[in-house]
């Protein structure tokens, strides 16, 4: 048998199925871009979010499938990965939603906002299930470039400049923090690049390695953290998110977290299981400051943006305790929590950009007495700013209270303990604006406020932000009371991936036949 | 010890002094074009190290690559930008390059302490290095099938973010409606310091 169909017969390649799916939709985009013009840039995005949700689809025929291993090695579709792709995929599909009149009223393109925004989509679905180093590294780029070019999309604005000069250079000098740690991976378990084998190499730390695994860990965290904005390497985020258009931020923020996440759990768990308490301690220690950081920072933003910047640094240090707790139940409690993050921060951004689209500012002293003109915006902005608190029947209640009881039972008294009191400061600075909005008497509203445009929702392009802020207000209204369906897929992703079954005793797949041997024939 | 043995010494030490040599003389020299020039240095000796270590085909790419293209383009943008200012001195600069350099060394220590440490597996079996070529190929269409795709696909995405960065855009002109906020590829927020009044 010739080497071509040698290879083909074991690639498996119907792994990527969702992510082939992402990939044609973006060649539609690009290519009737090209031949239809501008006049059908909105058609086309909404090709994009039927891609997206045919992605989705996808990605629910491949549960529990049994052959999960795909190219070789290089990918890795199982239970876990297809969560966080679905994460990913569905915070694309609301943010698409919620670009369409942002993007068009700024008077830049849109088709190629979403193409570039479908491969930032395409690079964080990569890295939840990539396997192997190369694969890790370059789909982290994919993601990262892409998030560049959104955050400089609004090119005449010195802000987004800014934003993205900034973030180019910071993202550059952690990837390649990243990659020397990865490369010292490399070197370490003397040549190999799949996760589960460089995992059965690293077995004997007593004979001076373990110094080489530490560098190699305190690198890789810190490419992981910067991706997440934890704590010591949150710096580009609040500018980042300021600058960006804010469509762009509310990817960055769910999306491009979730992937980071993802590759946390992956390289963690599996390469570094040997070094388990290490790493655990970095994290506890990033999750503490990320913790109070973020939250009390948060207390005195006066812009929108930046405020759900920090807040956004200050959920992923609640994130953490999960990850710090190292149990199935702590990384169900990641996953369930990033998946209702997921529907309330995007349904707050949503109302960020609806009142930025209609009044031009997102300062929060002017969203003041907003219940008088807008009682919809002002409902569906309080209860995603409530449910992000942690106020009982809505959805992040839950989420925040598994992420919580998984940590107390780790025994994480202080991590837990101190979550609980940074959640209080955080739920005052979020009913801040929530009592701006509400609570203010008519002669106490804000210039902007009683200049409020008349609600018009037939304006093109308004009525996908409609339909975003509608859907995410229930998600998070119904999320919280109906939780038990998340809380089994999140429970079932885990317990169901062989991540963390041969975490301990590492397996080298029989499938992967092509050896070293015939290659180098 | 061999003749071969011995050039192979000598020719690694005298590519490693250029290496230092020039990424030194980047990072130290205050005319920007010199160092460009130096970075060029720092990569043909790279690529030198590539070819000592049989790796024809990525010391070619090395060359045709990292100086033919990266070094050429950062050429040209250094002499597009005739500007031409007088930066004051930073008082107490003498702290910050003291710090640098402090965590720099530190860093170096570390690192150096590490790579003597560590009992690194060294593969001894020789590869025929007559085809370097045919065994990249098929490497990328076996196990690194995937991370090759997905390369075209980022290149695509970076080729089309530069052309939108760098296109002339129609700037439309600012309609006066009341109804809603029409920006000039700006973001429809104020920026801070106009949002007061």
């Amino acid at each position: 048998m010739d080497f071509s169909s040698t290879v083909a017969s074991q690639l498996n390649a119907g792994v990527i199925l969702p992510e082939g799916l992402v990939i044609i939709t973006l060649m539609v985009v690009l290519v009737g871009d090209i031949i239809l013009g501008r006049n059908a840039s909105r058609q086309l995005s909404y090709v994009a979010i039927a891609g997206l949700l045919g992605s989705v689809v996808a990605l629910y025929f491949q549960w529990d499938n049994s052959q999960t291993i795909g190219f070789l090695g290089g990918f890795n579709g199982d239970n876990l990965s297809i969560v966080f792709r679905g994460t990913i995929v569905l915070s694309t599909a609301f943010t698409i939603l919620m670009s369409i009149r942002y993007i068009q009223q700024s008077g830049t393109a849109l088709a190629e906002f979403v193409s570039i925004l479908l491969t930032a989509t395409l690079g964080a679905m990569f890295l939840c299930g990539a396997n192997d180093l190369v694969m890790i590294f370059l789909s982290l780029e994919t993601l990262s470039i892409s998030s560049y070019l959104l955050t400089g999309y609004t090119k005449r604005d010195p802000r987004s400049n800014e934003a993205a000069l900034k973030y180019l250079l910071i993202g550059a000098a952690s990837s390649a923090i990243f990659l020397y740690g990865v490369s010292l991976l490399y070197g370490l378990s003397g040549g190999e690049i799949r996760l589960d084998a460089i995992a059965a190499q690293l077995t004997d730390l007593s004979s001076g390695q373990s110094l080489g695994v530490a560098i190699a860990l305190v690198f890789a965290i810190a490419g992981i953290a910067f991706k997440i904005s934890a704590v010591p390497f949150h710096q580009w985020t609040p500018d980042v998110y300021e600058g960006s258009p804010t469509p762009v931020v509310a990817f960055l923020s769910v999306g491009s977290k979730a992937a980071g996440f993802a590759l946390a759990i992956r390289l963690l768990v599996t390469v570094f299981g040997q070094v388990t308490p290490e790493w655990q301690f970095i994290f506890t220690a990033l999750a503490v400051l990320s913790m109070i950081l973020g939250n009390v920072v948060a207390l005195a933003q006066t812009s929108m943006k930046r405020m759900l910047a920090y807040s956004s640094i200050a959920q992923a240090g609640f994130v953490m305790i999960g990850l710090v707790a190292g149990s199935d139940d702590g990384y169900a409690s990641m996953v369930f929590y990033l998946f209702i993050y997921l529907f309330m921060n995007l349904g707050a951004f949503t109302c960020v950009i609806l009142f930025s689209l209609r009044t031009g500012t997102d300062q929060i002293a002017e969203y003041s007495g907003l219940y008088q003109k807008d009682p919809l915006l002002t409902l569906a902005l309080s209860i995603c700013l409530l449910s992000l608190g942690g106020i009982p029947p809505l959805a992040g209640f839950f989420g925040k209270i598994y992420l919580f009881w998984v940590g107390w039972q780790a025994g994480l008294y202080g991590l837990v303990l101190l979550g609980l009191v940074t959640s209080v400061v955080s739920i005052y600075y979020y009913i801040r604006v929530v009592k701006m909005m509400v609570v203010k008497e008519p002669h106490e509203m804000s210039d902007t406020v009683k200049n409020y445009p008349p609600i018009r929702w037939n304006l093109p392009g308004m009525r996908p932000l409609q339909v975003g802020l509608v859907l995410s207000l229930v998600a998070t209204t119904l999320a919280g009371i109906l939780s038990n369906p998340l809380f089994n897929l999140a429970n079932s992703s885990i317990s169901n991936s062989s991540v963390f079954q041969t975490a301990s005793t590492p397996v080298i797949l029989s499938e992967s036949i092509i050896n070293r041997q015939s290659l180098s024939e | 010890m061999n003749l071969a043995e011995g050039v192979q010494i000598v020719s690694f030490g005298i590519l490693a002094v250029m290496m230092l040599g020039a990424a030194l003389g980047v990072v130290l020299l205050n005319q920007i074009v010199y160092s460009a020039f130096l970075l060029g240095g720092v990569f043909m000796s790279i690529s030198g190290l590539y070819i000592l270590l049989n790796a024809d085909f990525v010391a070619a790419a090395q060359i045709l690559i990292y100086v033919g293209a990266v070094n050429v383009l950062i050429l040209f943008a250094i002499m597009l930008v005739n500007k031409k200012e007088e930066f004051k001195p930073v008082r107490n600069r003498w702290i910050r390059q003291g710090a640098t350099a402090l965590v720099c060394v530190g860093l170096l220590a570390l690192l150096s302490t590490m790579v003597l440490a560590t009992p690194w597996a060294v593969d001894t079996t020789t590869v025929n290095a007559s085809s370097t070529i045919i065994q990249i190929g098929k490497h990328f269409f076996s196990d690194f099938l995937l991370p090759f795709e997905l390369a075209s696909v980022l290149l695509l995405m970076a080729m089309v973010g530069a052309i939108i960065l760098a296109r002339r855009d129609f700037i439309p002109e600012r309609k006066a409606t009341t109804t809603e906020v029409e920006t000039a590829l700006t973001l429809p927020e104020r920026p801070r310091e106009l949002s007061g009044s």
